[in-house]
């Protein structure tokens, strides 16, 4: 199937975890012109180094979630409205409620709900000048079946989705739409360093025995992001071989 | 093209009516049936066409009661009050905005002609 779309700016957030960079990749083939955002100059490198044959094909922009002054600097007013957002960013907090740092608490929930929201904010008064946008945010099957210690990711998982949603029920009419991805266990990123640790814990529990490679979920996202999936929008979809479907 | 002018065009696209039915004393909600989705494809509009900051809140007087509210609490002149918030509505604008509040919405279509000619002056 030969996928169309509307559109060829597309801004990814979180540019330099694996999956964001196989996406980037997909999406330069296609003709897109992806602009990814890093937080540290070891992310910045990243994106440099594995992107290196597509030099000036795509673009970066630092932008930290718990730094206001990032995010004017990526809207600033003469930047180009993307067509397509892919939100990667998430935080980690890995902690049991009861013995969380009080002060975490505020800034994770700052970072990973509010920042998100005004990013939001600022993208889609954008792309309402332009009446046409296509978000895909990156949730995690956690938002659903967390493991103890995951409370906090969990409730900023479903915070954020609620944000993606809401949005897409409010501006579908403008032409701007949303979907959720609840990625399972993927061999890559943080994933990969917690099947390793314990196969039988992940993998054992997913019913295709596997985990999803970064490529399959970004081939994935590039498929939401088409024309041909424009039915679906202001909904979550899991991506996880199964694993949250059964008991 | 001045400023009313602009205004009148954005609000019929958005709203789908006729330039020549957009007066400046036509209330947006009330008369001409504007919903909250349109007055963010306005204020996203006014940005685009006079290249300034838009505060949802502050043109489409979206906190109007509740500065009403707490002026009644402070004990303060409620038109003083509202002139203090509100910098680009004159004084006597604001006080038809007080007379007028069992009404409903009050914002009208010159309410937004003074935010965008403030907001060009003052930043």
């Amino acid at each position: 199937m030969n996928l169309e779309f509307s559109g060829t700016r597309a801004l990814i957030l979180g540019g330099s975890c694996d999956m964001a960079l196989c996406l980037a990749e997909l999406m330069i083939k296609a003709g897109f012109f992806p602009v990814l955002t890093y937080r540290s100059k070891k992310g910045q490198a990243r994106i440099s180094d594995v992107l290196k044959d597509f030099a000036g094909r795509y673009g970066t922009s630092f932008l930290d979630f718990s730094d206001r002054a990032s995010l004017v600097q990526i809207f600033k007013e003469d930047a180009a409205c993307p067509d397509f957002m892919v939100d990667f960013v998430q935080s980690d907090l890995e902690c049991l409620i009861a013995s969380v740092d009080p002060d975490d608490i505020y800034r994770y929930f700052n970072q990973n709900i509010s920042f998100r929201a005004e990013v939001l904010r600022r993208v889609v008064r954008m792309m309402l000048v332009q009446k046409r946008g296509r978000l895909v945010y990156i949730s995690s099957s956690a938002a659903v079946r967390p493991n103890p210690g995951q409370g906090f990711y969990c409730a900023a998982k479903l915070a954020s989705e609620a944000l993606y949603k809401n949005l897409g029920l409010e501006l579908a009419g403008s032409g701007i739409t949303t979907v959720t991805l609840r990625p399972g266990y993927i061999d890559g990123g943080r994933g990969r360093e917690f099947i390793r640790k314990d196969p039988d814990a992940s993998i054992g529990r997913v019913p295709i025995k596997r985990a999803l490679t970064s490529k399959e979920v970004a081939e994935t996202i590039l498929f939401y992001l088409s024309e041909s999936a424009r039915g679906f929008n202001a909904t979550e979809i899991s991506l996880d071989g199964g694993l949250t479907a059964g008991k | 093209m001045e400023v009313l002018e602009v205004i009148k065009r954005l609000l019929a696209d958005i709203l789908d009516m006729e330039v020549k039915d957009i007066l400046p004393e036509a209330y947006i909600v009330r008369e001409l049936g504007a919903e909250s989705i349109d007055l963010l494809e306005m204020a996203v509009s006014l940005n685009a066409a006079f290249n300034i900051e838009v505060n949802d809140a502050d043109i489409f007087l979206l906190r109007l009661r509740d500065h009403v509210t707490e002026a009644a609490e402070n004990k303060t002149d409620v038109v003083r009050y509202l002139a203090e918030r509100l910098p680009f509505l004159k004084r006597d604008r604001i006080a038809d905005i007080v007379s007028d509040l069992e009404g409903g919405p009050t914002l009208k279509v010159k309410d937004l002609v003074s935010y965008v000619e403030w907001r060009r002056v003052n930043g």
